[in-house]
């Protein structure tokens, strides 16, 4: 699972939990720390190999008529006359002290303009995250344990799902409920019947896919013989899915979350431009369309950022969900 | 404007002019509508607006200077003049202006009861900072700084009289000053510097900036002193709109399913099928302002091969068949064009008959062009060459109508042999395929009032690339007869003398096989019935909500 | 976890309840699917012989016509054949799909043969890289791979491969080393065998066959993908007949031509289904033979 470090061994006997845990959480960090380095110094390499100018870009974008004299400015005053390893370490030092610079087209500073933007897309990408739990629970507790029928109208709703792009699903999504029935509206508003259709749009494929991986635990959990002990005092079957199996289902998904986000803010990209939201997803579209290299860096920080958190936590709780993996420190 | 019944289906025979004058229809019918209604203007309110085009990085139009911004741009600021249904010069900021017998010198007469929204007098001195804030290289203005080449300096001979001092005569000095581009904002909002004052420019509109949601909204209150609307406004004094809430929403379908939603009460850039359905069901009122200066059109890079050889640039404009794919993929609800220029310019000259589709006579031209032989995809090929069209088309600035349209132009000119190959570009990328002389055809649209826009686009200075790599000729003209036509003409006091210069320039262009005209740049808006006096700026075409106001 | 260890989990599982179950034989759904995907490979390889007319022939005033007779799935906006265009598109949309499976599943290997074989040092820095890759989340590090190297449809299948490949790297890694600890392998070792012979003779094979598995799951959702970049007008070139590319033509005239669409989408998820079913249905019997 994400965040474990590779290639450490088992834990020399004697040690306390508490030191295991604490080697762990060390390393989770410094882990951590060096993909955001990491992420960071790609990026500022990559972005070199993009073509065409960066003053230019600075300089209203192309089909600009800016002058040399203007051009040779811009470049001094962003530092792109030095060398490209001063101009990393500059990019370094910025970043430590959490400037991540100045938007080449809107020339506000990169940090104010994302910190206006994450709100409302980790909104968005956690209200799907956690409608796409529902729904996926919802299925998967619906499809299991009634026979084949159920279960392959489970499995090909769960693979149907799956597979539909986002784009297409907003579309129909619009066309059903908003110019057919008119139930909420198609470009979001602020308000929680502006979030519906975004939201629905994002879970459905996420909820074919965290179904696919419920069902299977569901069905072992099933089989558990605390189960069938509460089957064999008369539980009944609905009781015994909510109180014994969901935590089992529950753990797999658990450990999905941070993929499922970084999952979530790529599809983000394409609904808040359909559903006219602001958010990070956008913002990084028309950076990319406009070269706006600082805009692309911090976004690109930013997201690795939410998923570094997002692996720490998941781990975690994923620990105090099942105090084995605790025990057994990392494979 | 309830029941405003959108122009009767036109035959595309009456053409071009047609566009033109329906637009007026529209304006005309909306107003005379209302009349028998008596309906009394309603104050009060928020219009809201929900606008496709990309939104602008900075709000002052004197920055750079594209579409985007002079959408905005016309709700809070004002130019010195404007332009009324026939294309006649107007006052607006300024009552009355003189050129002097040399054609070097104006003097505008400004009004002298208008502040900027901030306080701050509207005056010569205002127009003088102005102009120089748009030719200092700091601003980086583009458009508003190509359209005051021939200004020297602007000096103030009386608080109300402004006196522009040209190195050249200029013909389309007033037309240049009419765009949005070129619109006068407060000396003390300049002042500020680039980051504040593109957050909110301060004007003499009858709307102001009150806020910017960066990718959501901008905010726009009413000017309660607002006294200074264009000479052909339906009233004096403030907007009856206390407000308009303008958003951006980049997806067509989502605009259009938020106007019959009942969110929004104007959309921009609406899909061809969308403004047929809405005109026939008479649930939405359409605004058709075609865009002015160049119309719609695809270059052919006459700058190197293949069509430096004219022969083959008329091959290709005899292969390709335009005319089926624009009625259906526009639904009617854009006319074809031959011309150059715009339909709303006066001045446009349209030649239909070079534009036949005649595939045996592309074939003769090929053949006759040594592009003889063929290989198994049916592309001609001369001394092992193949004869490749490279056509980058940018999916900022083409809808999907437009896009279908080149994939027609791409299946009819494989008739005749020629292999176009389209590269779907984003904007950054598709600026780059031009700089690099990396294509043979091309669609830019370039949008400015009056017939000088084809000096910037067919002069052969415009060949020469800016430091940025940026040049207008995309056909790559180099012809010394179309460059003393187009400068003659430019500097001619004489109107008859420069409607003919024109005509024979725009003659040579397109007798020189330079360019495939389609249609005017669509520029469309549905209203709903709710929404009574908008009416589109008869300069670039923008809306303007100053005399809008809507019904209970 | 990533979506493709999803996917190896859920084979994995199934896998185990069809060897606890009494069933013989292939079920119905491995059947359908697989005749499924035989007319997909048919239409790949021999469009002409599917189609019933030329997909780029275009005809304006034939424009947006439903299904009939003579265009069994209606026409697109410039009069061409929506059957024919997406039988046309078969080729491309495979083509696509499995060669950003490959490229992630190459460089997925070649990352966890070195982790797995490198010593605990590479082992610690693969395990960061992969961290890293993961970082970037799939369509993010597409949007950078196209502005580093420009838009079009080998770009956009570039970087949804490499956006698969830490996944397949995480799960060859866990595989090679639970090989490499397994009995036989230990007795090949104790036999003298060298390393090398021990990688190419029972490590790679044992690994590959779940991986061939894994790949058919994979192709399905890499089309999804490039079809997000197609509609975000980064993917596949005109008149390129593309699943993804006429689901985002079609996409704007969704309420008055809903063919345009339905078509070329019913294709995008009956391709992904059937990859998912047969991929299944390879794993037990793999599962089962071992």
């Amino acid at each position: 699972m994400t965040g474990r470090p590779a290639g450490t061994g088992v834990p020399a006997p004697g040690r306390t939990h508490r030191a295991r845990t604490a080697r762990h959480l060390a390393l989770l960090l410094g882990g951590a720390v060096f993909v955001l380095w990491a992420v960071a110094t790609l990026t500022f390499f990559a972005i070199r190999l993009i073509p065409g100018d960066p003053a230019q870009a600075i300089l209203g974008g192309p089909g600009s008529q800016a002058s040399q004299e203007a051009l040779d400015q811009v470049r001094s005053d962003y530092g792109l006359d030095q060398p490209l390893v001063v101009q990393y370490f500059a990019m370094l030092g910025r970043l430590l002290t959490g400037d991540l610079g100045t938007s080449y087209s809107l020339k506000v500073p990169v940090a104010e303009l994302l910190g206006a933007q994450i709100g409302g897309t980790l909104l968005l990408a956690v209200c799907s995250l956690a409608a796409a739990w529902v729904l996926a629970l919802a299925l998967s507790l619906w499809s299991t344990g009634r026979g084949r029928i159920a279960s392959a109208l489970g499995q090909g709703i769960e693979l149907v799902a799956a597979a539909l792009p986002h784009f297409w699903l907003a579309a129909v999504l619009i066309a059903v409920f908003s110019t057919g029935l008119g139930w909420f509206p198609p470009v979001a508003t602020g308000t929680p019947a502006g979030f519906v259709l975004p939201v629905t749009t994002l879970a459905i494929p996420l909820a074919g896919f965290l179904a696919q991986v419920m069902r299977e635990s569901l069905i072992d959990a099933m089989r558990q013989p605390f189960v069938v002990s509460a089957r064999a005092r008369g539980e009944s079957a609905l009781g015994i899915r909510f109180r014994h199996t969901i935590r089992h289902a529950a753990l797999p998904g658990i450990s999905l979350s941070g993929w499922a986000l970084g999952w979530l803010l790529s599809g983000a990209v394409v609904v808040e431009t359909i559903f006219a939201m602001p958010g990070l997803g956008r913002t990084l579209l028309q950076a990319v369309t406009l070269r706006d290299i600082p805009v692309v860096t911090g976004v690109v920080l930013l997201v690795a950022l939410v998923y570094v958190v997002m692996t720490v936590l998941t781990d975690l709780v994923a620990r105090i969900a099942d105090p084995r993996l605790a025990q057994e420190g990392a494979r | 404007m309830r029941t405003a019944t959108p122009p009767a289906r036109r035959s595309r025979t009456v053409g071009l002019l047609a566009v033109a004058v329906a637009g007026g229809v529209l304006l005309a019918g909306c107003q005379a509508d209302e009349a028998p209604v008596s309906e009394e203007p309603v104050a009060g309110g928020t219009l809201r607006y929900a606008s496709g085009d990309a939104e602008p990085s900075c709000l002052d139009p004197h920055v750079g200077g594209n579409y985007p911004q002079a959408l905005l741009a016309s709700q809070f600021l004002e130019s010195l003049v404007s332009r009324d249904e026939s294309g006649e010069i107007i006052p607006w900021l300024a009552e009355s202006w003189e050129a002097s017998a040399d054609g070097l010198s104006w003097e505008f007469t400004l009004r002298d009861d208008v502040e900027f929204t901030d306080g701050t007098p509207f005056d010569a001195e205002a127009v003088k900072v102005n102009m120089e804030h748009l030719q200092d290289p700091a601003t980086q203005s583009s458009t508003g700084y190509l359209a005051l080449g021939k200004v020297d300096r602007v000096e103030v001979v009386a608080p109300d009289v402004a006196r522009f001092v040209l190195t050249a005569p200029d013909s389309a000095l007033l037309e240049s000053l009419s765009q949005p581009w070129l619109a006068i904002e407060s000396p003390a909002g300049l002042a500020r510097g680039m980051e504040e004052n593109c957050q909110a420019p301060i004007g003499t509109g009858a709307f102001v900036v009150d806020g910017w949601v960066k990718q959501e909204r901008v905010s726009l209150v009413r000017n309660d002193d607002y006294v200074s609307p264009p000479a052909d406004a339906e009233h004096e004094g403030p907007a009856y709109l206390e407000a308009i809430d303008w958003r951006f929403v980049p997806d067509a379908a989502s605009r259009y399913a938020a106007l019959q939603g009942g969110q929004v009460d104007v959309i921009d850039n609406p899909q061809p099928d969308t403004i047929a359905a809405a005109d026939e069901s008479g649930a939405f009122a359409w605004l058709d302002a075609p865009r002015p200066g160049a119309s719609n059109r695809i270059e052919l890079n006459s700058g190197q091969a293949p069509f430096d050889d004219e022969r083959v640039r008329e091959a290709f404009l005899a292969a390709v068949e335009v005319d089926d794919g624009i009625d259906a993929l526009y639904f009617g609800t854009a006319g074809r064009s031959y011309s150059a220029l715009s339909s709303v310019e006066a001045l446009a000259y349209s030649e239909p008959e070079l534009f036949a589709t005649d595939l045996d006579r592309a074939d003769a031209l090929l053949d006759e062009a040594g592009w003889t032989e063929r290989d198994d995809d049916g592309t001609r090929m001369k001394d092992g060459t193949r004869l490749v069209l490279r056509f980058p088309v940018s999916t900022n600035q083409s809808v999907p109508a437009e896009q279908s349209l080149f994939e027609q132009v791409q299946a009819t000119a494989k008739e005749a042999g020629f292999d176009v190959q389209i590269s779907l570009l984003d904007l950054s990328s598709w600026y780059g395929a031009l700089f690099a002389h990396e294509y043979e055809i091309v669609s830019a649209p370039y949008t400015k009032v009056g017939p000088d826009v084809l000096r910037i686009l067919y002069h052969s200075d415009s060949i020469t690339p800016a430091p940025s790599g940026y040049f207008a000729n995309l056909a790559q003209v180099n012809d010394p007869e179309i460059d003393a036509l187009l400068a003659e003409a430019a500097s001619t006091s004489d109107p008859a003398e420069r409607a003919a210069q024109y005509e024979e320039a725009q003659r040579l262009i397109l007798g020189g096989h330079y360019l495939l005209p389609l249609y005017d740049q669509q520029n469309s808006f549905l209203l709903s019935p709710k929404v009574h006096g908008a009416r589109a700026l008869p300069t670039v075409s923008t809306p303007s909500f100053s005399d809008a106001w809507l019904a209970e | 976890m990533s979506e493709l260890e999803l996917r190896q989990t859920t084979v994995d599982a199934e896998a185990a309840h069809d060897r606890e179950s009494s069933r013989r034989g292939p079920r119905v759904g491995t059947v359908v699917a697989g005749a499924f995907v035989i007319l997909l490979l048919t239409a790949a390889a021999f469009p002409a012989l599917v189609a019933t007319q030329d997909p780029n022939a275009i005809s304006a005033t034939e424009a947006f016509q439903p299904p009939s007779a003579a265009h069994w799935f209606g026409t697109d906006e410039s009069g061409r054949d929506v059957y024919s265009r997406v039988v046309a598109g078969t080729g491309t949309s495979l083509l696509i799909g499995v060669t950003a499976t490959a490229i992630g599943l190459a460089l997925g290997l070649l990352l966890g043969v070195l982790a797995s074989f490198g010593g605990r040092v590479v082992d610690f820095g693969v395990g960061r890289l992969v961290e890293v890759l993961f970082a970037f989340p799939g369509l993010l590090l597409a949007l950078l791979v196209i502005v580093v190297a420009g838009p079009g449809p080998v770009t956009a299948t570039i970087a949804v491969g490499l956006s698969t490949a830490p996944g397949y790297a995480r799960i060859i890694r866990g595989q090679l080393v639970s090989i490499r600890s397994s009995q036989y392998v230990e007795a090949a070792r104790v036999l003298g065998r060298p390393p090398r012979r021990i990688l190419t003779a029972h490590l790679l094979p044992n690994a590959l066959l779940p991986l061939v598995v894994l790949a058919t799951l994979g192709i399905g959702q890499a089309i999804v993908w490039a079809a997000a970049l197609s509609y975000l007008g980064l993917g596949a070139q005109p008149p390129a007949a593309e699943w993804g590319a006429m689901l985002s033509a079609g996409r704007t005239y969704l309420q008055t031509a809903w063919w345009m669409t339905v078509f070329p989408g019913l294709a995008i998820v009956g391709t992904t289904i059937a990859t998912t079913v047969l991929g299944r249905a390879l794993a037990r019997r793999e599962r089962g033979a071992r």
